[in-house]
């Protein structure tokens, strides 16, 4: 078997190799690649969508369509991990600390839960007690993380950032945050409720947005024909479009983000975790 | 400006998130809306289908860009015929999931149905495109959301199966997307007009041929083509019986078809059959695809594992059909995309029947099944003779193409493979009939102490509806046959 798998390496990599035989030069100006379409792309993406970034008007309008579906297999893949590690099923073994004395209760094998409020936190059984140093210096970091990545959002237009780059360095922030205090502090600030309708909700702006256009008169996803419903300069609105369906992507994977880091750490309780 | 090709794919797809917000509101209703939205996109593949019937083939340019700079839709013939069935394959298994999915998966029902909805609009966006990256990522989208929704089967088996497929997949994924490269460097274009255009001046190039061989990899492991197919099985039968019966009649059929699609759209005949001259060994690896996979059935002691081994066996009559390089050839592999379709989702859909009442599916639970699930088992045995080829039934009429073709190209094996296949399905068929009708019910089954106090325990009216249904339109098209090879098929060979 594995001298089989030798030898079909060895003929995957004979046939890249051949293949490789008639490539253009490296950088070759010539090439079919930078002829044949990318010409039309530099002169006209311009003056066409008003969006001084090459990139995302490649990305988000010319080839949205396939964007499209990356955001939603970004969605599917935070879906994937909801789906198949959610663990709602009670844990055995609980911590909980008495707040007012500090006392720390072990409770095995009980059905009993207690109500967690004022009087009683849940805990983690490897607790360890948050560094002050690390919290703090995340909690003066995390918002500017958070500003950060609004920008990156907003600016995909006209730097290179976009709903993508966004997103990650929200959603990061939001994993800091898990990560400096613990687990809990996150899932109690934000609910997997809200996680969850977000990724969604994300996705849908895109799609949604597409679709607007669709009863408007246009294709699928030409926001030109939004112009009616947007007031100001009617040339803007491709960038416009644009801008929403970044804002979309932005909050997807956002969500997805931490869905995903959340069902990971905590095996799919929820409860504790890194 | 009509929307009829977009909304194909994008009724399922807003719907899917729709379905994903209502999981956390209210879980009930993500299943009317999945209802909802696979109902329209099978209306407009309805619509499309006409159209395309009256009045040739229909671009639809998304965002409005014109093709080779924006993405487009072109839907001719063959694409339309495979949407309308992709759709209703997806909708008629969705009325028979509600109580399977109930039953396996109640916990998580709205999120599956939510993946559902992006499994099929996955194959729906794979058919519809003319673009060869769009299609990359429509196959990405295809393939993640079942590798979740398989490892969501079995609790101990599932995982691991996955996790398999989610390997042997991914390489294929990429071997395709690799080729897309190859043909990136050489023409400059994405688009599958535009490609085949410049193909046409630079057929000798060898980056050509290597794209061209790295694509038809990556779509054969995608489809499970024999020595590629070991992923299958496992995956297939471990799977949630909901997704089961989606997956295995179609994931395999649309790659399928995505192979055709490359090989007269992209590439082109010419190409393949004079330039290449790549046809003897295709055909003949679908000789072993087809016998392997038969003899692999025979040894199987799991109905679902069997059926699975079938469609392995299947994959090699289409493929081969495909590559014996005429018209006969073509028409019986295009034929077979739909018949097999059909067939496969006949045969799980009664194998999803009796697992509702059966939970295991070892040949030998299945004694005195005639008895106990009377209906289940009239489509069984008719789905059953179409895989075969008894005559009324559509698979007799497929497979008659593909033989008459083997025969004009000359490939006697490929002809001989056929016949001793469906010979040894024949047998195969014959032998769970002979477990299900003459072996007695073992006393754990029955209620009753004598074989009189049989008690008929079928599965829910909503599973079986839609498997009679499917059962009836394999005859329904086994007699159109005609029709559709007429009106359809050749046409767009032509």
């Amino acid at each position: 078997m594995k001298f089989l798998g030798v030898v079909i390496v060895c003929l995957t990599g004979a046939l890249l190799l051949y293949g490789t035989g008639e490539f253009p030069d490296w950088g070759d100006p010539n090439s079919p690649a930078s002829l044949h379409l990318s010409n039309d792309y530099i002169e006209k993406a311009f003056e066409e969508t008003q969006v001084p970034n090459l990139v995302t008007a490649v990305l988000a309008d010319y080839r949205g369509f396939d964007t499209m579906f990356e955001t939603s297999v970004i969605f599917c893949a935070g879906l994937a991990c909801f789906l198949l590690l959610r663990d709602f099923s009670q844990k055995k073994e609980r911590f909980y600390r008495h707040i007012p004395t500090g006392v720390i209760l072990h409770v095995k094998n009980s059905k009993k839960i207690l109500k967690v409020g004022k009087e009683f936190e849940h805990m983690d059984k490897d607790w360890v007690p948050s560094d002050l140093i690390i919290k703090t210096v995340c909690r003066i970091i995390i918002p500017f993380i958070q500003l950060y990545a609004l920008y990156v959002v907003a600016h995909g237009d006209f730097s290179p950032g976009g709903g993508f780059q966004g997103g990650v360095i929200f959603g990061s922030s939001l994993i800091l945050l898990a990560i400096s205090y613990d687990l809990k502090t996150l899932v109690n600030r934000i609910k997997e409720k809200v996680f969850g309708i977000y990724a969604a909700i994300g996705v849908l702006i895109y799609v949604g947005i597409g679709a607007i256009c669709m009863p408007m008169g246009g294709n699928f996803l030409d926001y030109s024909k939004l112009a009616p419903l947007v007031p100001g300069d009617p040339h803007h609105i491709r960038a416009l479009g644009m801008l929403g369906i970044e804002i979309g992507v932005g909050i997807a994977v956002t969500a997805v983000m931490a869905i995903i880091y959340i069902n990971i750490v905590s095996e799919g309780r929820h409860d504790e975790g890194l | 400006m009509d929307n009829y090709p977009a909304l194909i794919v994008i009724a399922p797809l807003l719907t899917a998130f729709l379905a994903g917000i209502a999981v956390w509101i209210r879980e009930r209703l993500a299943y009317p809306i999945a209802l909802t939205g696979l109902a329209v996109s099978i209306f407009s593949a309805g619509k499309v289908l006409m159209q395309v019937i009256t009045s040739g083939t229909i671009q639809y340019r998304l965002a409005g860009w014109a093709p080779p700079m924006g993405i487009e839709y072109r839907i001719d013939l063959l694409n339309a015929m495979v949407l309308l069935l992709v759709s209703s394959i997806a909708f008629l298994n969705l009325v028979a999931s509600y109580k399977s999915v109930d039953q396996e998966i109640n916990d998580r029902a709205g999120s599956f149905y939510t993946m559902y909805l992006l499994f099929v609009t996955g194959l729906l966006g794979v058919t519809v495109t003319g673009d060869l990256f769009n299609l990359y990522v429509l196959i990405e989208l295809t393939s993640l959301t079942s590798y979740a929704m398989i490892a969501l089967g079995d609790r101990d088996r599932a995982p691991l199966a996955s996790l398999n497929y989610v390997f042997i997949g991914v390489i294929g994924a990429s071997f395709y997307l690799l080729g897309v490269g190859y043909l990136y460097m050489q023409t400059g274009s994405l688009n599958m007009a535009d490609v085949a255009n410049i193909l046409s001046g630079i057929q000798g190039s060898s980056t050509v041929l290597t794209a061209f061989i790295l694509m038809m990899i990556g779509i054969w492991i995608k489809m499970a083509f024999f020595p590629m197919h070991v992923w299958l099985p496992n995956a297939y039968t471990y799977s949630p019986i909901g997704f089961a019966r989606v997956v295995a009649p179609l994931m395999t059929k649309v790659m399928i078809y995505v192979m055709i699609r490359l090989m007269i759209t992209v590439f082109g005949f010419d190409y393949i059959f004079k330039t290449l001259n790549l046809s003897d060994a295709v055909v003949w690896l679908g000789t072993i695809a087809i016998l392997s996979g038969a003899v692999m059935a025979l040894s199987q002691k799991n109905l679902k594992k069997m059926l699975t081994y079938i469609i392995v066996c299947e994959i090699g009559y289409m493929v081969g059909g495909a590559w014996l390089g005429n018209q006969l050839g073509m028409t019986g592999a295009i034929l077979h995309i739909l018949n097999d379709a059909l067939m496969t989702f006949a045969l799980f859909l009664a194998v999803g029947n009796m697992a509702y009442r059966l939970k295991k599916l070892d040949l030998t639970d299945l004694q005195g099944l005639f008895g106990k699930m009377p209906w289940t088992m009239a489509g069984f045995v008719l789905a059953a003779f179409s895989i075969i080829g008894v005559p009324p039934t559509c698979g007799f009429f497929s497979k008659w193409y593909l033989i008459l073709g083997a025969f004009e190209a000359g490939a006697y094996h490929f002809a001989g493979a056929l016949i001793i296949s469906s010979l040894l399905s024949a047998v195969l068929f014959f032998k769970v009939f002979e477990i299900c009708f003459f072996e007695p019910m073992s006393k754990d089954h029955g209620h009753g102490e004598s074989h009189s106090q049989v008690v008929i325990e079928e599965a829910p009216i909503s599973m079986l509806f839609v498997s009679g249904l499917v059962s009836l339109s394999l005859i329904v098209a086994g007699l159109y046959s005609g029709t559709i090879v007429n009106t359809i098929i050749l046409p767009f060979l032509k």
